[in-house]
């Protein structure tokens, strides 16, 4: 059995503060990842700073920008309207994201700070552009979440920060999205997953985003694969093309739940699958 | 070190101290012994830990017992009938064969509660998806679908 202390502070202020006096304590919020890791003895802190109480972590703020809290749980972005809105991919990855009892009370922070490379949310986010919002003992900072994963487990922000917001910039208008995400059953972690973006203009398509996750270190966008498709008539020979160069670009390992060629096969059938779709070809 | 607890327990309001390194799982269990609510995996795969809080179900061996102050808390002591009696919905696991070592159960039973709050009459999808965090080793869960129809029909035919 492990023994921790537990503190419970109300504002962002106290939970920096403590985290000075006590800088091998280790935040939570879910928990649902760090409860599992403390009971398996992969980690041992002295304590734990919760984020739970400090309310001015949650909620979801409208405006030219969306701002997102990270205490935001995953339940929460299922449910939002804004996020249904303008943000389909979220809400449907949100959707897969673990179990019912999970979603109530995992936190979208928790999902990123974790960079773990199949973070159900972490592809949509990417392809919506997302900042997110770091704050330090040194004032806050923003970096985009491409600069926030850095590898498995690790992310630019250094141990006395915490994730206090996502943002998100107005998405490109008419656009049409596509989440796809393999696991082994449905409450599964990412065997393989893709979110795709596509603004047409006729058969032409005028923007792709495309991101991938549990195929690289990190999620990650494609820029190879999109500049491929962007400007291009769209055709079925397009998508695979495609879907061809974006296994170049991508590094998935072997592991317990998938091989690495199994993964880089489902990612260029999901790319290719999606595009399809959005685009309205019919194999 | 111990945190000092008040919240609200099966609709009555309880003052508890504990170590604040406990799980709410281990507060309910250890402290309060109420056993309904059984331990499987302790990692948030099986579902047999899951109590309301606030109504939403979550699983008690990955929530902090600190956190549960202010909160309500439900277990499956606090669903049966005040003279003793099961819940309507609790009935309907043992009409249905729903329940078999019962190992489950009380997991099950929580979540499906949270399921007909926010939705009284459930498709069998959205019944299966609600209990997509619950694993149930005997049953092959088709009569624990049927368990749950039969109580959304039982409680729509009573209001
Ligand atoms: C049964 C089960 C199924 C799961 N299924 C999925 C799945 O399908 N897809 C998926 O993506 N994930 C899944 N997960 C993993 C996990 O639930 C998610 O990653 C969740 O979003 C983590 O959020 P949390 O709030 O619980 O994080 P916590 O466990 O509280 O924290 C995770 C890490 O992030 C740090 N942290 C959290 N918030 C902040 C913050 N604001 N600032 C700084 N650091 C912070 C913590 O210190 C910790 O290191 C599953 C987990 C379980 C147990
Ligand atoms: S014991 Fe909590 S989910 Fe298995
Ligand atoms: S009845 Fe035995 S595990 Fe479900």
């Amino acid at each position: 059995m492990t023994h921790y202390d537990y503190h419970r502070p109300e504002t962002v202020e106290e939970v920096l503060g403590l985290k000075r006096v006590l800088p091998a304590a280790t935040f939570i919020a879910g928990g649902t990842d760090l409860m599992v890791r403390i009971k398996n003895r992969v980690l041992n802190p002295p304590a734990l700073i919760s984020l739970r109480a400090v309310t001015e972590l949650g909620g979801i703020e409208d405006g030219e920008h969306t701002r997102i809290g990270a205490l935001t749980t995953i339940d929460e972005l299922c449910r939002h309207p804004l996020i249904a809105e303008r943000y389909p991919l979220l809400a449907q990855a949100a959707r897969r994201l673990g179990s019912r009892q999970i979603r109530n009370v995992a936190t979208l922070g928790g999902n990123l700070c974790n960079c773990s490379p199949c973070a159900d949310t972490a592809t949509p986010l990417l392809v919506y552009d997302a900042q997110v919002q770091l704050q330090g003992p040194d004032g806050s900072r923003q970096v985009t979440l491409a600069e926030f994963f850095v590898g498995p487990g690790q992310t630019c922000s250094s141990p006395e920060e915490i994730l206090s917001q996502i943002i998100l910039p107005p998405p490109p208008a008419d656009a049409r999205t596509l989440f796809m995400k393999k696991g082994r059953v449905k409450m599964d972690l990412a065997i393989a997953s893709t979110s795709v973006v596509l603004v047409l203009d006729g058969e032409l398509c005028q923007e792709a985003r495309l991101a991938v996750g549990s195929v690289a270190p990190v999620a990650l966008r494609l820029p190879l694969a999109e500049s491929v498709l962007a400007g291009q008539k769209l055709s079925s020979e397009l998508s695979a093309e495609v879907a061809r160069v974006a296994t170049t670009e991508i590094a998935p390992i072997g592991d317990i739940r998938a091989s690495a060629d199994y993964r880089r096969q489902i990612i260029e059938v999901y790319l290719r699958r999606s595009i399809d779709q959005l685009a309205g070809i019919v194999q | 070190m111990k945190i000092d607890l008040s919240f609200t327990l099966n609709g009555s309001p309880i003052n508890t101290s504990v170590a604040v390194d406990r799980r709410l799982v281990d507060l309910l269990r250890d402290e309060l012994d109420l056993t309904g609510t059984k331990i499987g995996c302790e990692e948030g795969e099986c579902g047999a830990c899951t109590v309301l809080v606030d109504g939403q179900a979550v699983n008690s061996c990955l929530f902090p017992a600190p956190e549960v102050d202010g909160k309500h808390v439900i277990t499956i002591e606090g669903l049966g009938e005040s003279d003793n009696r099961l819940s309507e919905l609790q009935q309907a696991f043992v009409d249905q064969g729903g329940i078999q070592c019962g190992f489950c159960s009380p997991g099950m039973i929580l979540s499906a509660r949270a399921l007909l709050n926010e939705n009284p009459n459930p498709s069998q999808d959205e019944i299966r998806e609600a209990l997509g965090g619950n694993l149930c080793r005997c049953t092959g869960y088709v009569q624990i679908v049927d368990s749950i129809q039969t109580a959304a029909a039982r409680e729509n035919s009573d209001d």
